[in-house]
């Protein structure tokens, strides 16, 4: 226990002394901006095309300024921006190792790998967690500013949990990203696979089967289809994909030969 | 025997690249063994292979009496290391640097780092992050990390890459007082032949991954190989004069005579009486020893050590 105690505080000094907080905190306060801009605009059209925000032509049909809208949209951001901005916080506290040749400082200690790895994927997912939860206040902050209307105590609450829920989906179905940074050593792999998993997600949901798939269940789950269609199998899916990350990585750090 | 080092028919390919094969070391507790070889004879593979970071082909590595294997545990609380260029974490300073390594090692005091830091002359930068310093201060703070929980053995590869004349000297002192004072056992890899001559007790040769040759320092004094250089204004004639008084020379392209008898080279005096009495006085009497870097290259059969017409 002392050793992995040990491993958490060299993880968290190595991330709170980079820039890697402040870049993804960033990410999501433009993330946070991004959704106010449009509930601003769903709020005020009129003064909206009149000073230009948007053109003449906007659609804007199927939004509305409520709360329950608003954290739809919001349930959506964290499934889809969490997987970018997650697997990219996922992919520099593991890749960073291999492209920094400070890998071999980590291998023949007598710490066990294990406890390096798991203090890793701790990190990752507080600082998850943490970014979240900035998301979620500065959205409620911005849209109480607004005064978005329907905002009753069960819409907030179901809600909170959504968010909850769905922040929680995409943290454990980005764990294969330690994976891929590790088999790539370094970042390209890790952001080239997460191209493609949004891409893929986007087929598949469109062809009826994101249920089964992994990348696509916590967006589905926060209703971009506008259903709960997800299974029991779709969670446990999700499960799975992130403990054979963690168990993926697990085992590249103790059996492949390490020469970075 | 205590071996802090030994394996047994050691190797790694990678692919169809055969980078170390047929290695059996055994170093002994508290030397000093120097592993000499030209970039890319295999000097960085065995070091991985010692440390479990890569994984055998062929044969097995004990270190500390521990069989080697990938990702275990033991023995690396004994262990200090610094392999090829020695890399920190940029954006933290010197002293949490160390801060880092030393809660990789259990049980080592936070005064290790403090200490640490003052014995490696790293004190003016503690507080400067990694990112910023110098090669040479660089490489000081990877050979803090490697010695901040004081080991029993040490493995090194390249130790002196990046130092100032001065700072060469003051680690070589260094691994001196630490393998006479506390009984480090200390395994260097490195391709400077003039600091591995000064600092090792024992040298292995590593050449296209195999070990050519391993020798003592004593050793290696009696097979450098030594010459008599003479030169004389009619080298035709004293080459002449040497061999009618048994003394065979060979003429060397730069216009000097070689001779390697043991007599010519034991009494030198006696070659230059020789000459004298027989009318070509010598302008030059001069007993050249190989040097290692000369015995290496002649060993590893490049050119570049002694040459003949």
């Amino acid at each position: 226990m002392h050793d992995l105690t040990n491993a958490v505080w060299i993880e968290l000094r190595k991330a709170t002394r980079s820039r890697m907080p402040l870049f993804t905190a960033l990410g999501f306060l433009v993330l946070a901006c991004g959704l106010a801009f449009l509930m601003f605009i769903y709020k005020y059209p009129t003064f909206a095309r009149s000073i230009g925000l948007i053109s003449a032509k906007a659609n804007l049909v199927g939004g509305a300024a409520t709360w329950p809208y608003y954290l739809g949209i919001l349930g959506q951001a964290i499934a889809i921006g969490g997987l970018l901005v997650f697997s990219l916080v996922e992919s520099w506290v593991f890749g960073r190792e291999f492209a920094d040749g400070t890998l071999k400082d980590l291998l023949a200690v007598p710490v066990a790998r294990a406890n390096i790895l798991l203090a890793k994927f701790i990190v990752v997912v507080l600082w998850s967690l943490f970014l979240t939860v900035m998301l979620v206040l500065v959205s409620l902050l911005l849209g109480a500013t607004m005064g978005l209307s329907q905002g009753t105590t069960e819409v907030f609450w179901h809600g909170t949990v959504t968010l909850a829920v769905a922040a929680c989906l995409v943290i454990v179905d980005v764990f294969p990203f330690a994976f891929f940074a590790s088999v790539g050593r370094g970042y390209l792999l890790p952001m080239g696979v997460v191209l493609l998993v949004l891409v893929l997600g986007n087929v598949v949901t469109i062809a009826g089967w994101g249920t089964y798939f992994p990348w696509a269940v916590p967006a589905l789950y926060a209703g971009l289809t506008g259903k709960g269609n997800l299974e029991a199998a779709s969670y446990l899916l999700v499960l799975l994909t992130g403990l054979a990350g963690m168990a993926g990585t697990y085992l590249w750090w103790k059996y492949a030969d390490q020469n970075r | 025997m205590n071996l802090p080092i030994e394996t047994v028919d050691l190797g790694k390919r990678y692919g169809k690249v055969i980078a170390v094969e047929h290695l059996s070391l055994r170093v002994a507790e508290g030397e000093i063994y120097a592993f000499l070889g030209l970039n890319g004879a295999g000097k960085t593979t065995t070091i991985r292979l010692l440390l479990g970071m890569i994984k055998p082909t062929w044969g097995t590595a004990q270190v500390l009496q521990t069989r080697v294997r990938l990702g275990s545990r033991k023995p690396w609380a004994a262990v200090g290391y610094l392999v090829e260029t020695p890399h920190s974490y940029q954006e933290l300073t010197v002293f949490e640097n160390l801060e880092v390594a030393r809660r990789l090692h259990p049980g080592t005091t936070p005064e290790a780092v403090s200490r640490i830091i003052e014995r490696m002359g790293l004190a003016a930068y503690a507080d400067r992050r990694a990112g910023t310093l110098s090669q040479g201060n660089a490489q000081r703070l990877g050979l803090a990390k490697a010695l901040l929980h004081t080991p029993r053995l040490l493995l090194l590869d390249e130790p002196a890459n990046g130092l100032d004349p001065a700072g060469i000297v003051e680690i070589r002192e260094l691994l001196l007082e630490l393998t006479r004072e506390q009984g480090v056992t200390v395994f260097l890899a490195s391709h400077n032949l003039a600091e591995v001559s000064r600092l090792a007790q024992r040298i292995g040769i590593l050449h296209q991954g195999r070990l050519l040759q391993e020798l003592d320092v004593d050793e290696l004094e009696r097979k450098r190989r030594r010459r008599l250089l003479v030169r004389a204004r009619d080298l035709e004639a004293a080459r002449l004069a040497l061999a009618i008084a048994g003394h065979p020379a060979a003429m060397l392209r730069d216009g000097t005579l070689e001779l390697t008898d043991l007599p010519s080279l034991e009494h030198p005096d006696d070659i230059a009486s020789l000459l004298v009495q027989a009318g070509v006085p010598p302008t030059q009497v001069m007993v050249e020893e190989e040097d290692l870097e000369q015995y290496f290259l002649r060993l590893v059969g490049i050119n570049g050590g002694h040459n003949h017409a």
